[in-house]
Formats: C-alpha cells, sequence, structure tokens
C-alpha cells in the first residue's frame, strides 16, 4: 500500500505538471455561429457579433475528483447527493428544505414575510411536509413515501421517484404536489438527472452568448454594443418556459414537459470527447469526469430553442462541444485541438496534453515509467475493468488505474479483442521485464537462505504476480541468519538447520577418541 | 494487565499531557470557528486544526517508537517475562495505552461537536455524517500511525525509527488527501493497522531477550 500512494504521488506530480504546461487554447473550444438562431437573425446587418457556444476546461489535472474535494463536495449540505436542498441560518428565519429517509417525506421550512398597511411587518414561519400523495403542515403517513428521488434543485421543484417511476411537481407557495403519469414496466427511460445537468463543474465552464446588438454609431463610423451576457445553467432570463431536460443513465437527454409531467421527446446526448486511445461513439454520464448542459431559449419568448452540451473525457485531457437543434438533432460539434510539435499541423488535445509541450514527453514517460512499477496482476486487472469504473474515481484509484496507459488501452473501442490484449502486453513490456528480473532474483536469494522449495516457489509466484511490492516485502521479511560454509560442500549454509539445504549433510561433530600413537618418554621408561 | 497499563502510563505520561493538552486546543479552535463562522476568517479557525492532527500524527506515531525502542533497549520485557506475565500480553497493555492516549483527545472533541452542532443548529442532519466520518477517519489514522510507530521501533538503530516512521506517517496522512473521509480510506487503514499489529506480534514474541 505504501508503494501504490508513493507512485500515485509522483504520478499526480506528473499529471499536474503536464497540465500545467498544456497550452490554454488547447483546453478550449467555440463555435460562432452557435447554429441555433435563424440564419436571417444570425445575419441581420444590426447585429455586431453572432451568438456564440463556448467551453474550456479550468482544471485538468482534476483536483476536485481527489478524494477530499469529493467527499466535502459530496456531504456539504447543498450537494446533490445528500438529503439536504437547501439550508439558511440566519437566526430565527432558518428555512431548509431536505427530504427526511426515515418518514420518507420531504421537510420544508421558510419564513413568510409579510407587509401590513400601516408599514410593519409580520413573521410567519411555514412548515411542510410532502409526501408522494399531498402536503401537510403536520407529518402524516397518508402523505405516502419517497424512496429513492433526483430533483431539480431549481425554482421547478421537480422530482422523479426511481422506485415509484413518475415524475412529481412541487408548488410551495400553493402547497400542492402534482404526480405525473408512472412509467411503463418495460419503458426504455432511466433518469440519472432533472434540472441543472452538470457534473464536476469547478472542471469545466459551458456558456453561450446571444447576437450582440449594434447600440449606436458615433461620427467617425465606430459602432458601440451593450456586451453580450454569458449564459450559463440557471440563468431564468434565458431559460424556455415549459420542457426541461432529464440526462437518462445511457448518456441520452430528453425533454420533460412540465406541465404534464411527460417525456416529450429527444434534446440531444452526451458528446463523446476523444482520447488518445480511440473512445466509443457512445458516452454515459460515468464515463465522464465533468459534463454541462445548457438548455437554449431566448428572453422574448422563452421557447426552447435546442441545447448545449460540454464533456471532459475520463482523463481530462479532451473536451467536445455539442450543439442540438429543438428535435435534438446534432448541428454543430467540436473538439479540443491542438498543435503537434513537429509539422504544427491540428491533433487532438488528448495527444498534445501528453506529447505536446516542451517537457511533456518526458513527464509521460515518467507517468509510464511509474504505471510500470506497479504490481503487474494489478495492471491486468486495470485493463480489464478500466470501463467500469466512474470517471472521478479513476483519479483518485490506488490498485487498479483506470486513467493509466493500459487502462486506456483497455477501452479503446476502435481495435479488436486480440489486437488490444496484444497492445496491453506490449504496454506492459517493462513491468513484465521487471518482474521476471527480481523472480530471479527472489528465486536465487530464497535458495540461498534456504527456504524450502515450496515457500521458494510461493515468493517466485507472488514476484512475478506483485514485483517491485513482492520483492520489497521479500526483503523485508526474509529470515536473517549469518550463513556458515558447510564442510561437505563449501556452499554457505544456514547454522539453525540440522541438515545443509544443499547437500543434505548432517553437521560434522568430531568424535573426542584418543589417538593409537603416544608420545613416550624414554628416559622416565629406562 | 491494569498493573502493565498503569505501569505504561507512567512511563509516557509525557505523551497523555500532550493527548490533553491537544484535546483543548482543539475544542477552542472548534469552539471558535463555529460561533465565528459567518465573520470573516472565521474559517481560518477551521483551517488550523490540520497542522494539529498532523503533529498529533507525528506525537503518536513517536508514542508507538518511543515504547518499543525503550523496552528493547533497556530490556524492559525480559525483566518482566521473569514475572509470570506473558509477552503477548506485555504487547496488548502497551497497545491499550496508545489507545488510552488516542481516546483522550477525540473523544472530548467528538462530545465538543455534537454538542456545538445541537446547540447552534436546528435539529436536522446537518452535518451528522460528517463528524462521524472525520472522527472515525481520525481515530483510524492515528491508530495506523502508532501502530507503525510500534512496528519501526522495535530496532536497535536510531535512524529507522526517526526517519521511517516519519516518513511512512506522512505517506499514510496523504491516503486522506486521496482518498477523503469515506469508507474506502477506514478498510485502508483497517488493513494497515492489521498488518502493523499482527507483524509487530510476531516480531515482539519471536524475538530473543
Amino acid at each position: 500500500m505504501f508503494l501504490s500512494l508513493s507512485l500515485f504521488l509522483a504520478s499526480l506530480w506528473c499529471k499536474s505538471i503536464l497540465a500545467g504546461i498544456m497550452p490554454l487554447d488547447d483546453g478550449t473550444v467555440s463555435l460562432t455561429p452557435s447554429g441555433l438562431l435563424p440564419d436571417e437573425r444570425e445575419n441581420d446587418p444590426n447585429i455586431a457579433f453572432q451568438s456564440t457556444v463556448g467551453a474550456h476546461i479550468i482544471r485538468p489535472e482534476a483536483s476536485p475528483a481527489l478524494g477530499i474535494a469529493n467527499h466535502l463536495g459530496n456531504r456539504i449540505f447543498e450537494s446533490r447527493h445528500v438529503r439536504i436542498w437547501y439550508f439558511s441560518l440566519p437566526g430565527e428565519d432558518s428555512s431548509w428544505l431536505y427530504l427526511d429517509k426515515s418518514s420518507g417525506q420531504i421537510n420544508c421550512r421558510w419564513t413568510d414575510v409579510q407587509r401590513m398597511p400601516d408599514g410593519t411587518s409580520t413573521r410567519k414561519t411555514v412548515q411542510l411536509y410532502i409526501g408522494p400523495e399531498g402536503v401537510s403542515e403536520i407529518p402524516d403517513r397518508k402523505l405516502g413515501r419517497f424512496t429513492s428521488i433526483i430533483e431539480d434543485m431549481s425554482e421547478t421543484h421537480l422530482l422523479y421517484d426511481r422506485d415509484l417511476r413518475r415524475f412529481f411537481r412541487l408548488d410551495l407557495r400553493k402547497r400542492t404536489i402534482t404526480k405525473g403519469p408512472q412509467l411503463l414496466k418495460d419503458d426504455l427511460h432511466k433518469p440519472a438527472d432533472i434540472g441543472i445537468l452538470a457534473k464536476n463543474r469547478t472542471i469545466l465552464d459551458l456558456y453561450w452568448q446571444p447576437p450582440a446588438m449594434k447600440k449606436s454609431q458615433d461620427d467617425e463610423g465606430r459602432v458601440s454594443y451593450p456586451p453580450p451576457p454569458l449564459i450559463r445553467e440557471g440563468y431564468s432570463t434565458y431559460q424556455p418556459d415549459r420542457y426541461v431536460l432529464v440526462l437518462d443513465e445511457s448518456g441520452r437527454i430528453d425533454l420533460l414537459d412540465t406541465e404534464t409531467l411527460e417525456f416529450a421527446g429527444t434534446a440531444g446526448y452526451l458528446p463523446a470527447p476523444q482520447t488518445l486511445f480511440h473512445s466509443k461513439e457512445r458516452v454515459t454520464p460515468d464515463d465522464l469526469l465533468a459534463y454541462r448542459v445548457i438548455p437554449v431559449a431566448l428572453k422574448e419568448d422563452h421557447k426552447y430553442r435546442g441545447m448545449i452540451a460540454a464533456a471532459v473525457s475520463r482523463e481530462g485531457t479532451a473536451l467536445t462541444l455539442a450543439v442540438f437543434d429543438e428535435k435534438g438533432v446534432l448541428i454543430n460539434s467540436r473538439q479540443t485541438m491542438g498543435k503537434s510539435s513537429g509539422d504544427y499541423r491540428d491533433v487532438p488535445s488528448s495527444s498534445t496534453f501528453f506529447f505536446g509541450a516542451p517537457w511533456a514527453p518526458v513527464m509521460t514517460i515518467g507517468k509510464f515509467a511509474l504505471e510500470n512499477l506497479h504490481p503487474p496482476i494489478l495492471s491486468l486487472a486495470s485493463y480489464f475493468t478500466a470501463s467500469t469504473f466512474e470517471a472521478g474515481s479513476g483519479h483518485r484509484a490506488l490498485f487498479l488505474l483506470p486513467n493509466s496507459f493500459i487502462g486506456m488501452n483497455g477501452r479503446d473501442a476502435r481495435q479488436s479483442f486480440l489486437e488490444k490484449l496484444l497492445s496491453a502486453f506490449l504496454l506492459m513490456g517493462p513491468s513484465i521485464i521487471l518482474a521476471l528480473w527480481l523472480n530471479w532474483r527472489v528465486g536465487k536469494d530464497a535458495a540461498l537462505v534456504g527456504l524450502s522449495r515450496k515457500a521458494r516457489r510461493w515468493w517466485m509466484l507472488g514476484t512475478i504476480a506483485f514485483g517491485l511490492a513482492a520483492y520489497i516485502t521479500y526483503r523485508l521479511s526474509r529470515p536473517k541468519v549469518t550463513l556458515v560454509t558447510c564442510a561437505n560442500c563449501g556452499h554457505p549454509r544456514r547454522p539453525d538447520m540440522d541438515k545443509c539445504h544443499r547437500c543434505a549433510s548432517q553437521w560434522h561433530v568430531p568424535d573426542l577418541t584418543p589417538p593409537p600413537w603416544r608420545v613416550l618418554d624414554s628416559a622416565r621408561e629406562n | 494487565m491494569l498493573a502493565l497499563i498503569k505501569r505504561e502510563i507512567q512511563d509516557h505520561l509525557v505523551y497523555f499531557i500532550a493527548a490533553l493538552a491537544s484535546s483543548a486546543a482543539l475544542i477552542a479552535l472548534l469552539s471558535t470557528a463555529a460561533f465565528h463562522f459567518e465573520r470573516p476568517g472565521g474559517d481560518l479557525f477551521i483551517g488550523l486544526t490540520i497542522p494539529l492532527i498532523v503533529i498529533l500524527v507525528i506525537v503518536f506515531s513517536a508514542m508507538g517508537v518511543t515504547q518499543m525502542y525503550l523496552d528493547r533497549n533497556r530490556r524492559i520485557s525480559a525483566f518482566l517475562s521473569t514475572l509470570p506475565v506473558t509477552r503477548s500480553r506485555i504487547l496488548t497493555a502497551k497497545i491499550i495505552t496508545g489507545v488510552l492516549a488516542i481516546l483522550i483527545v477525540l473523544l472530548p472533541v467528538t462530545i465538543a461537536a455534537v454538542a456545538l452542532r445541537h446547540l447552534l443548529l436546528p435539529s436536522i442532519p446537518v452535518f451528522a455524517n460528517l463528524i462521524t466520518g472525520f472522527v472515525t477517519t481520525t481515530f483510524l489514522m492515528l491508530f495506523a500511525c502508532y501502530c507503525l510507530g510500534l512496528l519501526t521501533g522495535w530496532t536497535a538503530s536510531k535512524i529507522t525509527p526517526t526517519f521511517g516512521a516519519l516518513g511512512l506517517n506522512l505517506i499514510l496522512f496523504s491516503l486522506i488527501i486521496v482518498k477523503g473521509f469515506g469508507p474506502e480510506i477506514r478498510l485502508l487503514l483497517v488493513l494497515v493497522i492489521a498488518a502493523c499489529l499482527i507483524r509487530t506480534w510476531h516480531k515482539f514474541t519471536s524475538t530473543s531477550l
């Protein structure tokens, strides 16, 4: 474990340097015009700048995916992963909205401030308990029970209960809860998120800008225009009125009609970033380190016009931006690109991340060398399990490494199984050679020290499987005895064993018998 | 056994005093942070607990090293073995002493944290899981570092217990940054503790006195 932790920290250092020297442009992508507005609007002579969609990777080293940041992000009360959705504590006016798992009901409290005609204000605390069957001011079993819900944290207060398989719309002011129709048992929809669709927001930024109108023209012909706003998710002025986005577990994004609480068609899907090894065409939320999706509407009519989506690859090295129209058809998409070091042609950013910047190849080789110090058996397991892990967890993995080169190779969607396996063994080549060399050393030392044949065999097998870790363990735990020379075979033998472990000879203890000859004193005898 | 534990406490009283002082300091920092959280700089007091926990890691590791190093070099176990006491009981007494010292730090802090939560926050489940996670992981981390100290302290050399233990403890502490405070780190720490204790027990009971 100490070896894995040390290798992880060293690898993190290499990755941080690679992220730091990566050119900023390699992590940025934009589309102008966005394609969401009609051509006549984009090409209007009164337009100073056309609509733009842009995204960029803020932190390629994915520090928010590290354990402590991830743990705190998932535990603070306003996170989507905990029961508490809203909480504020200004003295007596404290308010909250959370799901009480023991009762299965949503508990809501806020303070109503009412202005009286005489200028004074009255404060009234409102406490509500909400279940799938209704809303009440006192806890009541008849309200029913929510079990496993996902919710929209914006003002619409939409919920989906996975066990009840229905959507609910909550209106706190009117104190009502509206049930949508239940999804059929064979329905393919499996909602994973509603409303604000985003993961690891601090890693990725996504925005769009509406067209900028010309405001005025001065005597010299210079045109001024008000700067268009950068619209991100939750910008209510540009939110569609009738629809919200629902992310499916398959990566598809659907439209939900907030009036009828039924699906109203497909809005698009999460785009697949192009990684160093060719990735699959369709990705799920777990396959991406970060994503953001924004529905697009204009403030004059709030009509749904389409959506934009950006996604960052597992390793944090590539970003894809995609624009979909109101029918869910892909209008345009773009990957992050960089310049190759030799001929300056455009190559995917996942390639320039590892090889593009000065010293990047050195850091990449360092990262590759560190990965090859891992136990070969764990490297092989990383190859087979690379696709099964959630993307963020790969950045804090100690033993199975889905973001290693061998893990990335395991996710290569282009090669056949045999081709992938062959390239996996090539990538593991240094690791295998190291394991074989260490295995030879362990075998030689174990024979010297006099371990039994069975013990030697287990240590050798362990060294082949676990490489450097097993070798270090062997060196720390091998018997520490001073060897003596065997009188029979002349090789070192252990003094604490009855027989020599090489020639099986016993200890030669000379007999205490007198010799047959005597030394006589002739003078005394005479 | 009680006599052995009492003897260990007397021999390492300085660590218990340090544990009490650390506990008081942590409670003071937490209380100040809780009452001043909404003011500018209020979260600084939370940040100050981190170096204090790092110091505690080093202190408890040093306690484990000291227990085993002094035992080996002053032949305390050899003397105790002339009495009707087994080596396993001697080692168990040392470990219980270490656990007591850690609990002296953590129990008052936990009580204070729970009391502050009930005092300052309404009766909704805010921060409940956070407190449990922090306290459990911190206990396991401090105990794992103590066990590492026990393992590296049983030697005649001075370099191994000093620098070896320090290096290993700092590497182990970085596990919190990598894994957070969740069940994964607790499982890893339990494995480290088990491996250290088994190896220590084997070395302690099989070494000739």
